[in-house]
């Protein structure tokens, strides 16, 4: 570290320079997103959730007929979607919400009933124009908590905990607006509040919109094949972009696709 | 949809709170809000006086049934605030009496029309609307017209029901009425083909998955919830009228809307799916509006309704199942009070267990988690405590994919790569996209390489910026061919640009991988940076470090990055050749060579001070 450049904005750079011979090859940068997908499955994996994937070109079955999506119906103008030239059928997913249907109908083929505990992270596409907060295609991340008894209060505890790991050891608030999304309900969207003093000013005591979530639909689980008398369970589908956006202060999604290195070697 | 707060307070006695406390009720209890603004009436202009509040509401789909209305905002409000309605027009006996010969209604497609209403008004004059009720209209954004389209307006945001006036004379064979006194409208296919002038004066080609309504020649005089026709509509000659208020299937309205492109505030209603239950209600209240606000005689209704259901829907919720689903202890009088503040009328069946009889407009209402949440959200979802989920029975499994990708970030971090992301969305490829908003790059990628060839040229240009030797880039991600979704691991370096398959990897556990460090990222420069060299001569034994950190203090602020980037020692003269590279840059403007030069000339100087040799 250099005292010179303290004070100028380019300072990440300076920091990250390294001493003496520095022009040999030194070691490279993950992206943001995966070390925030590395941390965020890691977190999960310690509260019992397995990483379950899924195409991103899917078809319309996963990512809405299985979801309680009625076909014709205005829910669906809610996604922007994508869909496929000579393919009827085929999107690409609007959400990595299409895991949990694939998932929980293979377990039941296998002949596996709840309970299930998966997350599935990975890139979703939104047919929408781009702009600082908006991007065609961004990481998301699926949580889905099955079993005889998981409740509201369950997804709650949950994300303080995800949230309180993620954003480092502040303590966590979060709050539920009611909401509507055809595979959940009740529906709410989540808004969090970090509190303390380790917390970078920016998002110090402010509520943040960080995604939906809900209470399974039934429909859902009786379209995948399991028991909506016997089970139920909390879903939630957050953004990875925007957890990495609030978690380093970053201003532009677009810088994720950057493949720029002023951008990925600050990381 | 916009909300005015002076036509919410209608409905209500006591005083409504301010608008900010209206949007955070709706906000934690109901819907989102798009905006709170205040509106300064037209033509009033008295301090404050006339002035209103309008709140953009997000309904949401499950809600359009009700609540894309004053009245359906207006009992929400009354829900969450509990404060009563003065009167709610959904609760009160209207009768569509009394019955008109002069109209005769067939629906020849009773599976997407399910009830048509209608009524004959005489005598009436068209002219401007009185002050209220342009002002009503005006302050949600609604351009008044006359009268009598602004009270089929005004009751459409009132209660939800989007009604229709056809000028009686102009429905085509006011000759015929007078031979045999009667008027007909004909709910019917489109032709395919078959065209028609709307209101907005555009002509409509139809196709045969549309409903008209058809006077008695034939002609298509309304496209069926979506638009009125112009030949038919109301002006200022206008003394006769038929009102209609009809309900239409929702599929049917949506496909009509996509198919026209054309979007009303009726079709946007219908595509919801309203309860037919609704028209009489509109338009009895429509009628009675423009009897008041444009004079005439109601002569008399007519009410086709062949899709009625029989029998009151009810849901039937326990108390358990609210808590089991909530996590919460709520006692069955919370619960019945929440029944209470929604209107929704209801039975104990037992201590424990409620049975509501759901009202005609909350279509909405199906099933127990339904119920379940109307509970959670009038409550306030603040009263759901925090748990964390009891510890799992078994281990997750490990998912050999991420395992394999991990390990191989790793590896590359390891010998200098950096991993980007690049799109998927290419100019060429197997498989294209149908309907790309920016329509650029239409394809999905065939492969990693030649996004990551452009990746590499782009990041080449700020290898003295970056500090970099090389640049040294990966990627993992998919792409498309052979018919597949292959995920990919691509590379790419000064040696070239490749890729393979990533192979799914096995273990019992996943690897302990560092995450980043970086507390804040910092925004970089979009203008060019100068790069400029420096060798000095130094007596040995001078440690690099410290000339250089001469050199940053001469440089200005300007200089983003400087390093050693090269040493030798020549050991008969007893001095060492240190080479730096100094990168200048700002934040706001393309440097000139001139101030690159200012800042070396005052780096050369401090040098010089030292005794150093500039070579």
């Amino acid at each position: 570290m250099h005292g010179a450049c303290e004070a100028c904005p380019h300072a990440a750079f300076s920091e990250n320079a390294p001493q003496g011979y520095t022009l040999e090859m030194e070691r490279g940068h993950i992206h943001p997103v995966s070390s925030l997908i590395r941390e965020t499955n890691r977190i999960f994996f310690d509260m019992g959730f397995a990483l379950e994937s899924g195409p991103l070109l899917e078809s319309e079955r996963y990512n809405f007929d299985m979801l309680n999506f009625p076909k014709d119906h205005p829910a669906r103008d809610m996604q922007d979607t994508f869909f496929i030239k000579d393919e009827p059928g085929m999107v690409l997913r609007t959400h990595t919400s299409s895991v949990q249907s694939r998932y929980m109908e293979s377990q039941i083929k296998r002949g596996d009933p709840p309970p299930y505990r998966i997350v599935s992270i990975g890139k979703a596409f939104r047919n929408e124009a781009t702009d600082m907060g908006h991007e065609a295609e961004f990481f998301q991340i699926e949580a889905l908590a099955v079993g005889e008894d998981v409740t509201l209060a369950n997804l709650k505890g949950t994300l303080a905990r995800f949230f309180r790991e993620l954003y480092g050891g502040a303590s966590v608030e979060v709050r539920f607006r009611p909401s509507f999304f055809p595979f959940t309900e009740p529906s709410v969207e989540v808004d969090m509040r970090l509190v303390g003093e380790h917390v970078p000013e920016k998002l110090r005591d402010k509520w943040m919109e960080m995604g939906g979530a809900g209470m399974v639909h039934p429909n859902v689980l009786k379209s995948a094949g399991v028991d909506a008398d016997k089970y139920q369970g909390f879903a939630f589908g957050f953004g990875v972009d925007r957890l990495a956006m609030l978690k380093w202060s970053i201003d532009d999604i677009r810088l994720m696709h950057s493949a720029d290195l002023r951008f990925i070697n600050q990381f | 949809m916009n909300i005015s707060r002076e036509w919410l307070q209608t409905y209500f006695d006591k005083p409504l709170p301010e608008a900010q406390t209206l949007a955070d009720a709706l906000t934690f209890h109901a819907f989102e809000i798009d905006g709170i603004d205040p509106v300064k009436s037209h033509g009033d202009h008295g301090a404050g006086a006339g002035d209103d509040w309008v709140l953009d509401v997000k309904v949401t789909p499950n809600r359009g049934h009700d609540c894309l209305s004053h009245r359906g905002i207006a009992k929400e409000i009354s829900a969450i605030l509990d404060v009563p309605m003065k009167a709610d027009p959904l609760r009160q006996e209207v009768a569509l009496e009394p019955k008109t010969e002069d109209l005769q209604v067939k629906i020849e497609d009773a599976k997407h029309c399910p009830r048509f209403s209608a009524c004959r008004i005489k005598g009436l004059t068209v002219g401007p609307s009185p002050e209220w009720l342009r002002k009503r209209l005006d302050v949600i954004g609604q351009r008044s017209i006359n009268n009598v389209v602004d009270a089929t307006n005004y009751v459409m945001f009132d209660l939800g029901q989007p009604l229709h006036a056809f000028d009686a004379d102009k429905l085509v064979n006011s000759k015929q009425k007078t031979e045999n006194g009667k008027y007909q409208l004909n709910v019917r296919g489109a032709k395919a083909g078959e065209k028609m002038v709307g209101l907005d004066d555009k002509e409509y080609e139809l196709t045969d998955s549309m409903l008209v309504i058809a006077d008695s020649s034939g002609a298509a005089v309304s496209i069926a919830g979506v638009k009125g026709g112009k030949p038919t509509g109301v002006d200022e000659n206008t003394t006769d009228i038929i009102l209609e208020a009809a309900n239409w299937e929702g599929t049917m309205i949506r496909k009509t809307s996509q198919a026209l492109k054309l979007k009303t505030d009726a079709s946007e209603r219908f595509q919801q799916v309203i309860s037919p239950e609704l028209t009489a209600y509109g338009l009895s209240a429509a009628a009675q509006l423009i009897a008041d606000v444009a004079g005439g005689d109601i002569a008399g209704y007519v009410d086709e309704y062949p899709g009625r259901e029989d029998g009151q829907r009810e849901v039937y919720v326990s108390v358990q199942k609210i808590n089991a689903v909530l996590g919460t202890s709520l006692k069955p009088e919370a619960i019945a009070d929440v029944f209470r503040r929604l209107d929704l009328p209801c039975d104990e069946v037992t201590p424990d267990s409620f049975s509501v009889r759901v009202p005609l407009e909350r279509l909405d209402l199906q099933i127990p988690e339904d119920l379940i949440e109307e509970v959670g959200r009038i409550v306030g979802y603040d009263s759901v405590p925090a748990m964390e989920l009891p510890k799992f029975g078994k281990e997750p499994d490990i998912n050999g994919v991420f395992l394999a990708a991990e390990r191989k970030r790793e590896e590359l971090v390891a010998e200098g790569y950096s991993e980007v992301f690049t799109s998927v969305f290419a100019d060429e490829g197997e498989r294209a996209v149908l309907n790309k908003v920016d329509s650029t790059r239409p394809y999905l990628r065939a492969n990693l390489v030649d996004g990551l060839k452009e990746a590499l040229v782009r990041n080449e240009h700020n290898k003295d910026l970056l500090g970099l030797k090389e640049v040294r880039l990966f990627e993992i991600g998919m792409a498309w061919k052979g018919g597949t979704e292959v995920l990919m691991l691509g590379t790419a370096d000064a040696d070239g640009v490749r890729e393979v398959p990533l192979e799914e990897a096995k273990a019992d556990a996943y690897d302990a991988l560092p995450v980043s460090t970086t507390e804040k990222y910092r925004p970089f420069s979009k203008y060019p940076f100068i790069v400029r060299d420096i060798a000095l001569w130094v007596p040995s034994g001078e440690d690099s470090e410290e000339v250089l950190k001469v050199i940053r203090s001469h440089a200005g602020e300007l200089l983003v990055r400087s390093e050693k980037f090269d040493e030798y020692k020549n050991e008969k003269t007893g001095k060492t050749s240190y080479a730096f590279r100094l990168v200048f840059q700002s934040f706001d403007r393309t440097l000139t060579d001139e101030e690159a030069n200012v800042r070396m000339e005052s780096v050369y100087q401090a040098a010089k001070k030292e005794g150093w040799e500039v070579r």
